[in-house]
């Protein structure tokens, strides 16, 4: 049984950071719950107050940009509407593939996409994906809004930038271009993925001109390896050169320890997904990209 | 081979009967004991101990008994005027913390309120302060020479039910030692061609059913108990709570609702003795209804390591085996004996041996309690015996199916000496497995097979009595004990009894066990339900049929034999008189009953009882693994088991046996691991998080499961029971074909990770 | 009301759930903290969702809300304002069973049952979104309910049949 809170339903996103920012860590936004309930449940956070922010408008939206250039996600969708939306799976089918993976069906039709980021649970999937999309996201308060890049967002266990009065309110996806294709790949033994390696590779011409590699999982939260997506620039998209970059991510990724896997073969499964999503992402056949 | 029950033409028995029970399961309004609500009842919740060996210095309260809501608070502060320890081997168990915790969640204080809510929030006040202890959290901690004692084990007695035996116990943490040898082993190994040695490391795995333990108890005029409980074993419950509780036996009720699944680990006594006594003291009924977390702190499989050696002769001829293994029972004995036992007598296998040595240990730590769980034993030893059997097959050229063919014991030879000879053909077994499993056909690279079979001394102690009420409308109320755990026991029993009285099996009702009107059952578990209580239903429906019969014989005048019962009417040339007038008859008016009486003991029935075990559980599997040789995933391609039941009574609920069996064979075998920090003792997984209960997404790609019906068990039509020799067989057959993919385990579950390493050791061998 | 009796001193006040239970409609009132599966069970007499995982992964207390599946022990009762809720026990009427549940039975589809309020209702959200789902979708969908005893091969059959007397097949048969 969950101990005593109050919940308020607040009309606008000023309004509701209003609420927390005047609570101070008495209050908590509150979206699909399916994290947040579970730790009160036992009891490891006992907020005072429930800041609902399911009914604010238009924070579910899932639409391009007037340009069409970028993919514009509420931070209130849930998992399941990205899995279903058609526009997702038009656009970005990668993301929408991702998404019908994650946890089971109740959880994504009740858990929203804000709602994963912002807890920053490191055995998850979206942010790892995200990452290598190069997403930004909006964070929004009663004072404004600023953008933080989806690579700088998480900056530990269970730990973000965001403060308690900042609602993750949109998630902006610049869409691939026609020669960048995407690949997200994980490995799941339990309910979580164990780990996950997202990658995007922009080749032209036969030389890979752009790179971008996120390791999920693995560490304590989900992070780019700079070093092997330079190790991919101007290299034909051979097996020697994603194998050269895996290699990298296998050295450079900084695992956590804990009692399900070592962190050798924490190292390997990261050079594992991370060869194979290059590989597809690599592929003429293979990845996704833009429509 | 005859026997004295085989019943002429079926009308009811070996159909797929559907259960008699699937319509309100599949509505809803089946209850089990969260179901239930008694008058007056108080919710409790236990607070647990997070120390996992710790002397408890001061219980603080901090106003819990005061709080709103709250009734009652009990500590082992309450407990003085009884001797408040249990355990059906060995009492070794306080209901509740005295002085010592010895694992992490130990019951330490427990409160009852009048809403769930305020027992939970009543939690939160409550500070215990402990005093640590060196804690023992593995079996080589627990077994080290300066190693803490967690029992003053000489000083132990022997539970009621220990049936070991004369028990007498060093000092130390060892609770139990089981060996046996005959033959010359030392020479055998001297002397031998091949010899195979290994060591091996079993997890514990929690029996995840799906239904936490509940049990609602009331404490009534100060000698009488009530209790409703989630348990399989109600008559043994019985006589533990009168034991502790200094009550007569008969002022102890026991009522079984439908189980939500059990696999052992509602097997003997549980939460019954905390919920009897903070109901005593809060002079109300209370349920405690454990949360996954606690039930999984409340039973387990014993993790196990072992030593083992088979001899062999360079043609293939098995020729010797020793075994050493330890099982980790935790903090309290439960049924680990029983499980050290049964796991020794698993350890040598089927075969054909000229000499033998085991000895296997129960060794306490500072771990949650082990118990039962579905094929204990055979689970445990038989994957390391056959991955045995198998590297001897290597080195001498012969494959595995070749190996059992040469080495398995016939059907009537002997098992061990002095037990009842072997009542299976293993072999025909086990051909069913290779044809299944296209043995011969050529295997892509990281594609292993493996076959397995084991067996496993299943019934349990052989008394169970049922009453068959043949009422005045022709309709029969069967009474038994067994627990409907969702084997389908209460539908085999239903179609027995409408077998023997020649009537539908609609007509027959079974309601649930409850020990003021259900007579004894020793217990539901070791797959004796259909063998032993389904022989006492049988008597008991052949009684009524014996009365029918008599009847009839006066209504139409005519000898016995000159009568047919049929359709539930007695006929003689097409003359018929229904059951009803028969009983109208017998009592000169409507109303009125026959009854009948059946009972199984050891030194009765088909002459075999008395020779333990009540029959050899075949645990045959076979697999058709891959693996991904990057990540060391595994894949079933292929899971077959063989279901040697004599007779099948009802084919389809035999086959749902060893689907769900074979189901958890697998997260034996692949996923299932129970990690106690090696410091501290805590349980590391407790959330089905980190626990990984097979789902849809774990499924083989292909299932088959093969019914043998040789009609040589010793139930009812020559039937015996199944339901656990699936898991075994599957478990070890995993192993065994992954070790013929390349990956040979050294244990299990086998993890991605752990088949990763096996590769790569045998890829750096091979590069040597 | 039972909530009253034990909320501390500072517990916030009661709310008004208006929901449809099983197309009736239902009023009472709820603390915040009040989850829905104890308030269906132990308030409203549904028993037939039960309680197991507690975090959401088994799906023995599956409901549906809106036609959705939730995990009922880890959403809060609040959510089900305004909603209607559907439980294993509307799926019958009149004492006919719904095309779902005659073929559970039918395929041996569970063994102790506990689990299987759960999965009959999430096999209607399936199939209310899937006519004709294949193996895969179907083991997809459910794998977030989890079956101990089964070993799960007849319930991907009973669902199949399920949807086979959904679609109408067999209808002549009286299916």
């Amino acid at each position: 049984m969950l101990g005593q809170f109050d919940i308020c339903r607040p009309g606008s996103v000023a309004e509701a950071s209003a609420v927390v920012a005047e609570r101070g860590d008495d209050a908590v936004f509150y979206a699909g719950g399916t994290e947040l309930l579970i730790l009160m449940k036992e009891r490891l956070l006992e907020p005072a107050l429930l800041v609902d922010i399911k009914t604010i408008p238009g924070l579910d939206a899932i639409a391009l940009d007037p340009g069409g250039r970028s993919l514009l996600l509420g931070g209130l969708a849930t998992h399941r509407a990205v899995e279903r939306s058609p526009l997702v799976r038009e656009v970005l089918p990668e993301l929408a593939a991702m998404e019908t993976a994650v946890a089971n069906v109740r959880v994504r039709h009740a858990g929203t996409l804000g709602g994963n980021l912002c807890f920053a649970e490191p055995h998850s999937d979206p942010a790892t994906l995200l990452i290598a999309l190069d997403a930004a996201f909006t964070l929004a308060s009663a004072s404004g809004a600023r953008d933080v890049p989806a690579a700088d967002f998480c900056v530990g266990f269970l730990t973000t930038v965001r403060e308690p009065e900042e609602l993750l309110a949109r998630i902006t996806i610049p869409l691939p271009g026609a020669a960048t294709r995407v690949a997200y790949e994980r490995f799941k033994t339990h309910e979580r993925p164990d780990a996950s390696a997202a990658a995007t590779l922009t080749v032209d011409d036969g030389v890979v001109t752009d790179a971008r590699i996120a390791i999920g999982c693995v560490g304590e939260r989900p992070t780019r390896v700079p070093e092997a997506e330079r190790a991919l620039i101007g290299q034909a998209p051979s097996p020697d050169a994603f194998a050269a970059a895996a290699d990298l991510v296998r050295d450079l990724v900084e695992p956590t320890e804990d009692p399900f896997a070592s962190s050798d073969y924490k190292r390997h499964l990261a050079r594992t997904l991370t060869l194979r999503a290059l590989a597809r992402a690599g592929a003429a056949d293979g990845g996704t990209n833009g429509r | 081979m005859s026997h004295a029950t085989t019943a002429p033409a079926s009308e009811a028995v070996g159909r797929d009967v559907p259960r008699i029970d699937a319509r309100i399961k599949a509505t809803g309004e089946a209850k089990y004991a969260g179901d239930l609500v008694v008058p007056g009842m108080l919710y409790g919740r236990v607070w647990r101990s997070p120390a996992a060996h710790a002397r408890i210095v001061r219980i603080d309260l901090n106003g819990a008994d005061r709080a709103p809501g709250v009734v009652a608070v009990l500590t082992g502060a309450d407990l003085s005027d009884i001797d408040p320890r249990y355990g059906h081997a060995l009492k070794d168990r306080p209901l509740i913390a005295i002085d010592t915790v010895r694992f992490a969640g130990e019951p330490v204080v427990a409160v009852a309120a009048e809403t769930q809510a305020a027992a939970d929030d009543a939690m939160a006040l409550i500070d215990v302060e402990f005093a640590d202890l060196p804690v023992v959290a593995t079996i080589d901690a627990a077994l080290a020479e300066d190693a803490p004692h967690l029992h003053d084990t000489a000083a132990l007695t022997p539970g009621l039910f220990h049936g070991l035996g004369k028990l007498t116990l060093e000092p130390g943490n060892v609770c139990y030692h089981h060996a046996f040898a005959r033959g010359d082993v030392d020479a055998l190994f001297a002397a031998a061609d091949i010899v195979v040695e290994g060591e091996y490391e079993f997890p514990a795995v929690y029996q995840y059913a799906m239904e936490p333990h509940t049990t609602i108890a009331e404490w009534i005029s100060d000698d009488e108990i009530v209790v409703h409980s989630s348990c399989q074993h109600p008559f043994l419950v019985r006589a533990e709570l009168a034991d502790l509780f200094g009550v007569p036996v008969a002022n102890v009720r026991i009522v079984v609702p439908y189980l939500g699944g059990g696999f052992g680990s509602k097997s003997y006594t549980k939460m019954e003795p905390l919920t009897v006594a903070l109901a005593r003291k809060a002079k109300r009924p209370v349920r405690i209804a454990n949360r996954v977390d606690e039930s999984m702190v409340t039973t387990r499989r014993h993790g196990m390591k072992a030593w083992m050696r088979t001899a062999a002769t360079r043609d293939g001829t098995l020729l010797a085996r020793e075994a050493r293994a330890w099982f980790d029972t935790g903090a309290y004995a439960d049924n680990g004996p029983r499980v050290v036992a049964t796991g020794a007598d698993a350890a040598p296998g089927p075969y054909r041996w000229e000499a033998v040595k085991v000895d296997a240990w129960g060794v306490y730590t500072n771990t949650s309690p082990a118990g039962s769980y579905r094929a204990f034993g055979a689970t445990h030893l038989q994957w390391c015996g056959e991955l045995q059997v198998d590297e001897i097959g290597r080195r001498c050229g012969l494959d595995a199916v070749a190996m059992r063919e040469r080495n398995l014991l016939e059907p009537g030879e002997s098992v061990r000496p002095g037990g009842k000879p072997l009542d299976a053909d293993l072999k025909g077994d086990i051909r069913k497995v290779a044809a299944a499993l296209d043995w011969d056909a050529p295997k892509a690279p990281h594609v292993g097979r493996g076959v397995s079979v084991g067996l496993l001394a299943a019934g349990a102690h052989p008394v169970s009595t049922a009453f068959v009420r043949l009422e005045a409308d022709g309709t029969a109320t069967l009474l038994v004990s067994t627990t409907e755990v969702g084997q389908g026991a209460r539908t085999v029993f239903s179609q027995i009894v409408a077998e023997e009285l020649a009537m539908p099996v609609a007509r027959v009702k079974v309601p649930g066990g409850d020990t003021d009107k259900t007579p004894y059952d020793r217990s539901t578990g070791a797959s004796r339900s259909t063998t032993l209580a389904g022989m006492a239903v049988l008597r008991a429906a052949r009684e009524v049929r014996e009365q029918l019969a008599a009847i009839a014989a006066r209504v139409f005048g005519l000898p016995e034999a000159a009568i047919e019962l049929r359709a539930g009417a007695a006929w003689h040339e097409g003359e018929a008189v229904d059951y009803p007038a028969l009983i109208a008859a017998h009592f000169g008016m409507v109303g009125g009953e026959l009854m009948g009486r059946g009972e199984v003991r050891p030194d009765k029935g088909s002459g075999s009882y008395a020779e333990g075990p009540v029959f050899w559980e075949v645990c045959v599997g076979g697999v058709e693994a891959e693996i991904d040789p990057e990540t060391g995933q595994v894949r079933l391609r292929k899971v077959v088991t063989v279901a040697d039941v004599g007779k099948a009574l009802n084919p389809k609920l035999v086959e749902a046996q060893e689907m769900g069996g074979s189901m958890q064979g697998i997260g034996n075998a692949l996923y299932e691991e129970m990690l106690f920090d090696p410091h501290t003792g805590a349980l590391q997984n407790a959330t089905l998080f980190d626990y990984h209960v097979p789902t849809f997404a774990d499924l083989p790609d292909a299932f088959a499961s093969n019914i043998v019906e040789n009609g040589d068990g010793p139930g009812p039509y020559g039937a015996k029971g199944v339901g656990e020799g699936a898991l075994a067989g599957t478990t070890a057959a995993v192993a065994t074909a992954l070790a013929d993919a390349g990956a040979v385990l050294d244990a299990l579950p086998a993890t991605p990770e752990r088949v990763w390493r096996a590769l790569r050791t045998r890829r750096d061998a091979a590069a040597d | 009301m039972a909530v009253e009796t034990t909320a501390p001193a500072q517990a916030p006040a009661l709310r008004l759930l208006r929901m449809t239970l099983n197309g009736r409609p239902v009023e009472l009132e709820i603390a915040p903290r009040e989850l829905l599966l104890p308030v269906l069970r132990d308030r409203l007499g549904m028993k037939g969702a039960k309680l197991s995982c507690d975090v959401q992964v088994c799906g023995a207390c599956t409901v549906l809300l809106d036609g959705v599946p939730v995990s009922s022990c880890t959403t809060l009762a609040y959510e089900a304002d305004g909603k209607s809720v559907e439980t294993i026990e509307g799926l019958a009427h009149d004492g006919r069973l719904h095309p779902i549940q005659a073929a559970f039975i039918e395929c041996g589809a569970f063994q102790c049952g506990f689990c299987t309020s759960g999965m009959i209702l999430s096999t209607k959200a399936l199939l209310a979104e899937t006519a004709r789902p294949t193996r895969d979708e179907i083991a997809a969908y459910l794998s977030g309910n989890i079956c101990r005893c089964t070993g799960y091969w007849n319930i991907i059959t009973a669902v199949e049949d399920a949807a086979g007397r959904l679609a109408g097949d067999g209808e002549e048969e009286g299916a």
